[in-house]
């Protein structure tokens, strides 16, 4: 009897994620959930002052409180282990305070009470130093200065130029000027920040973290705790959530682990969520200048960028973010010549961190109310003006991305056809100024972000060990973290589609360091295409030796075969020569055995940035564009986002359940910062420590999404995909800017468009009317 | 399983008569629970902290229950906003309670949270105290006096006397709260702030009752919640509009007279600004509302 396996294909599917039903049903092991013996409980001390000089500190009483095992100062921890991509920071500070995080002693107990009571008993004097909250006052030539080795209190600056920028305003018909002020938000995540820090009887640290990027966490932790990174093993249990916050290490992680070494006994710390919500990383908050040209056909010509970052009292990566803003700034459409500047400044605030969308969500806010602002003053509809100035394929932007599979103008022309876009537009400019509160909006914006990582590290590769045993199971050890974003169903679909094996027999492995191989770690929308890429060659190094054995088994040519279904199938009819674990075993138990393991480390054809920032830094680019319909009431200053119309290139989509889900997420995530979503600091303090006064989106609040993937099937992509995570976050908050605009007349430029916001917007309008009127 | 038990707390009672459980609160330093949607929230957040006596009082069924005499109608004080919301017969006669508890917190916190809590909490933000003090209701409070339960009634509008404060002395229980049946004719509106359906605590709210007849508003109540320490009854409000055609100038000077009831602050929620405007856009609602149904 034959049997025949057709051709079929895993990819474009709908995979659910490998570890849904455990999160569903609580039986998820987060390191909240976890216990070791002889553990115990550490708590940090944070400052109640935002600038201030520690004249003492008596941790005497918080050390004699039975249980309490240890309590460190920074006394306990030599001024020299700075860490930070800025080395500004340290675990335990002393000497003086710089903001309302700081940490100034930290507690190992028996439980969380006594850790809880020690901290009430550590006794400190302060002298109030001076407080610098705005980035134009720090940077006053009398300013008090916040790092003695940072002098003006500049932080990290970028600039990148190109093209004539004189020629180029010159041959402006319209130039716009507006500064925007884009604000803090901070990422909410489920699970608060929990590390748990444990050393073995030669000094080696095993650290449970939450980390997204645990290879480049040790050389970064490393500093912190004066130990070899080598000596660190990073195991990461499931985690509730990153969306960059879990790029960087942040001071509770040393001191959790000093903590540890303090004890000689495994520490476990979590934050509280008010605790979370005044230390974890927010967005880069940023001021942005923006003059930008226009010819009177439409062409757009130039900008002309100048931004400062509220940096907070050390840096983090978002700091660092002026390098993906100075990427939409040069790249989101055809530009003749631009001017990019960004300075961070130290102020006596928080700090941020990284944070989905990276510097592109700011950017985009200012690129797409622009050039709303400049399809309206040339007189044409922003689809029309957007096709005019969306670039080509292949197209070389200023900074030196090829735009290769580039489908910007489709993306557009399909956002305007799908929702009736210039006819909605025009109807409901026509109703603004007639009677009645409800008025109705439609808005649009786009951007560009890497689709194919981004080269910001020596390396931005990443490696894979792909082991199937004598079952035809498939073990894939990928350096690519799992933070929710669903790479491990994409990695099981991969190695399914390669090796002819259900998906449900491919096992993925990647939360311990001492197993996996290097990755630069989850970010820049990354991990689909770079993991993908490698897992997808180490499949096919599988696949060749597995064809090789068995073609020479059956005497015929390994390009006859292939594997289909469990099978290795004639490539041309599909009828099986052999059961796939049959031949493993075969494989392993004849004389010459072998296994069937290969590896694989995949570097991306991307280059690193150059001087002027300029460099193809990424292996592929996407586009998104998103259409915003609203109702505002022009009374409470109220909107209802109603519908939300999403138009992506994907590149491919592999498990089209996941894309859904991540580009619904990413909508979500975008609208809290579009309409409700603001950590509010005054004077260096959080006002808003929880989830009742910061309000992210709820339930009921979120509009109809309507999807539409374009697949421009990319070169360079696994299979075609690209990254996708990103961009439905970046689009949204300009789109129901615009939209408010159609409906109101307002332009809002600092985020977030809250009723108060909004409502007050208008009524100055109106006062204004009513007093021109008079 | 986490004990019950928290710092600070020595006993625990939970009697099952307003006798019993008055004769727990004249011992001092009682901690009384019903929802707890409210007193867990603000123990965790370090603001109150537990008497030595912890009583849960949701095992005394003389506290459950909607009833009508004599008129009036009595809402015990174990009664949960989720009751309000499923009690068709009060619906009907009193269409302002469902509307506002339609409003109120997030399903689970409705389950859960009582009418008695919701009074004795005294934000200045609750949302239950708003339609209630349009009904012009009285609260009911127990103490153990004499060796028998004695108790007194207060009106609602002299209950409050600050943010987290009322008249309710440390050895009352707050039994049930009652007001007069509304007469046909009466109209009974109310509105709060925000974008949210659910778990939106209010920014402003307000309502607004009164009888129309032949265009004319009697017996008017305006209330404001969230805009001054206290829910408050809007007097300049009530006499702008008391006896007045409910025209569009009437509207427009109750509106404006209800602003200069308020004394709104700027906090985290809103400037206040935003609430001034918000009352003058709610009153002009609701009062609009009530003229043209």
């Amino acid at each position: 009897m034959t049997t025949v396996i057709e051709k079929d294909s895993i990819i474009g599917k709908r995979i659910p994620k490998p570890d849904a039903p455990d999160k569903a049903v609580g039986r998820t092991r987060y390191i909240n959930d976890m216990e070791l013996p002889l553990m115990l409980i550490g708590k940090i001390l944070h400052t109640d002052r935002v600038h201030a000089t520690i004249k003492s500190i008596d941790v005497s009483a918080a050390r004699a409180l039975p249980g309490v095992h240890a309590v460190l100062t920074a006394d306990d921890v030599p001024e020299s282990l700075k860490f930070g991509i800025a080395r500004d920071n340290i675990p335990l500070k002393g000497g003086k305070v710089r903001c309302t995080r700081d940490e100034i002693a930290a507690v190992a107990a028996e439980t969380e009470d006594i850790a809880d009571q020690a901290l009430k008993l550590i006794k400190v004097e302060y002298e109030d130093l001076p407080g610098l909250f705005d980035v134009h006052e720090a940077l006053e030539d009398d300013a008090p200065q916040i790092h003695d080795d940072r002098p003006g209190n500049k932080g990290l600056a970028y600039s990148h130029h190109s093209g004539d920028l004189a020629a180029a305003e010159a041959e402006s018909d319209i130039i716009l000027e507006n500064t925007f002020k884009v604000h803090y938000v901070t990422h909410c995540c489920m699970g608060t920040s929990a590390v748990l820090a444990d050393f073995d009887a030669d000094g080696k640290l095993t650290i449970y973290s939450q980390t997204q990027y645990p290879y480049n966490f040790k050389m970064d932790l490393a500093p912190a705790l004066n130990i070899h990174p080598g000596d660190i093993r990073v195991i990461q249990p499931p985690v509730g959530g990153a969306f960059g916050s879990k790029l960087d290490v942040y001071p509770f992680e040393p001191i959790c682990v000093l903590l540890a070494r303090a004890t000689q006994r495994p520490v476990k710390l979590v934050f509280s969520r008010e605790e979370e919500f005044i230390n974890a990383p927010t967005r880069q908050p940023v001021e942005i200048h923006l003059r930008s040209g226009v010819k009177k056909d439409g062409t757009m010509t130039f900008r002309h960028v100048n931004s400062l970052l509220n940096n907070g009292a050390y840096t983090s990566w978002g700091a660092t973010t002026p390098y993906v803003m100075m990427r939409t700034f040069s790249s989101h459409f055809r530009l003749q010549a631009i001017s990019y500047d960004a300075q961070a400044v130290y102020t006596n605030n928080p700090y941020a961190g990284s944070f989905r969308g990276y510097g592109n969500v700011q950017a985009t806010y200012c690129t797409s109310i622009h050039a709303d602002m400049m399809a309206e003053a040339v007189g044409m509809d922003p689809i029309s003006f957007g096709i005019k100035n969306a670039q080509d394929e292949g197209e070389v932007t200023p900074q030196g991305a090829v735009l290769n599979d580039c489908v910007f103008a489709e993306l557009l022309k399909i956002a305007g056809e799908k929702t009736d876009f210039v006819n909605k537009m025009k109807t409901y400019a026509a109703e603004r100024d007639k009677p009645g509160r409800i008025k109705r909006g439609i808005g649009i914006a786009s951007s560009i972000h890497n689709a194919g990582g981004a080269k910001i590290h020596k390396s931005d590769g990443c490696g894979t060990i792909l082991k199937l045993d004598d079952y035809a199971r498939a073990t894939i050890i990928t350096g690519a973290s799992e933070i929710g974003q669903g790479i491990d169903a994409v990695l099981c679909q991969i190695i399914s589609e390669e090796l002819g094996i259900p998906v449900k027999d491919v096992t993925v492995v990647n939360n311990d360091s001492a197993i996996g191989p290097w990755d630069v770690g989850v970010h820049a929308s990354r991990t689909t295409f770079i993991a993908g890429n490698s897992a997808q060659r180490a499949a096919r190094r599988a696949k060749e030796q597995i064809l090789n054995y068995a073609a020479s088994r059956a005497n015929v040519g390994a390009g006859e075969l292939d594997l289909r279904g469990g099978h290795v199938v004639q490539s041309k009819d599909g009828v099986s020569v052999a059961k796939l674990d049959k031949v493993l075993r075969e494989m392993h138990f004849k004389e010459d055995s072998e296994l069937v393991m290969t590896t694989d480390y995949y570097e991306p054809p991307s280059e690193p940035e150059g001087e002027n920032h300029v460099g193809d830094m990424s292996a592929a680019y996407s586009h998104a564009v998103h259409v915003v319909e609203a109702e505002i009431d022009t009374e409470t200053g109220v909107i209802t986002v109603e519908k939300i119309t999403s138009v992506q290139d994907v590149g491919r989509i592999v498990n089209e359940m996941g894309l859904e889900a991540q580009i619904e997420g990413g909508i979500i995530m975008g609208l809290g910062y579009a309409l409700s979503e603001e950590l509010q600091i005054e004077d260096g303090y959080v006002r808003n420590p929880n989830f009742r006064d910061y309000k992210v989106m709820t339930a009921p609040e979120i509009p109809e999404m309507e999807l539409h993937f374009v697949e421009s099937q990319s070169s360079t992509g696994p299979l075609g995909a690209k990254g996708i995570a990103e961009l439905p976050t970046i689009v949204i908050a300009p789109a129901v800017a615009n939209a408010l605009y159609n409906a109101t007349g307002i332009r809002i430029f600092n985020p977030p468009l809250t009723p108060e916001k909004v409502a007050r917007a208008i009524w100055e309008r109106d006062q204004g009317h009513a007093q021109a009127a008079e | 399983m986490e004990s019950i038990t928290q710092p600070g707390i020595e006993a625990y009672e939970a009697p099952a008569s307003i006798a019993d459980a008055v004769q727990v609160l004249a011992r001092g330093d009682v901690t009384v629970l019903a929802g707890g949607t409210d007193l867990t929230v603000q123990v965790d957040a370090g603001r109150i902290t537990y008497g030595k006596t912890l009583m849960n009082i949701r095992r005394i069924a003389e506290l459950q229950g909607v009833s009508e005499a004599g008129g009036r109608i009595s809402i015990g004080a174990l009664t949960t906003v989720t009751n309000i919301l499923d009690d068709d017969a009060l619906a009907q006669s009193v269409p302002v309670l469902r509307a506002t508890a339609d409003r109120f917190a997030s399903m689970q916190i409705r389950n859960a949270a009582t009418i008695g809590g919701n009074l004795v909490n005294a934000s200045p933000a609750g949302d239950m105290i708003v339609p209630l003090l349009l009904l012009d209701a009285d609260v009911e409070l127990a103490s153990w006096r004499d060796g028998a339960v004695s108790t007194r009634s207060v009106a609602l509008k002299d209950f409050f006397t600050g943010p987290g404060k009322t008249v309710r002395a440390d050895n009352e229980l707050l039994t049930r709260v009652t007001f007069a049946k509304p007469a046909a004719g009466f109209a009974a509106r109310f509105e709060k702030s925000g974008p949210r359906p659910a778990l939106e605590i209010s920014t402003v709210s307000a309502g607004v009752a009164g009888t129309l007849e032949n265009g004319v508003l009697s017996n008017v109540r305006v209330v404001l919640g969230a805009v001054a320490p206290t829910p408050l009854r809007a007097a300049k409000a009530e006499a702008a509009l008391e006896g007045k055609t409910l025209d569009g100038d009437t509207i427009a000077a109750g509106a404006a007279a209800a602003c200069d009831d308020c004394t709104p602050i700027d906090d985290v929620r809103a400037s206040a600004w935003y609430r001034h405007h918000l009352v003058r856009v709610f009153m002009e609602r609701l009062l609009t509302d009530v003229a043209e149904n």
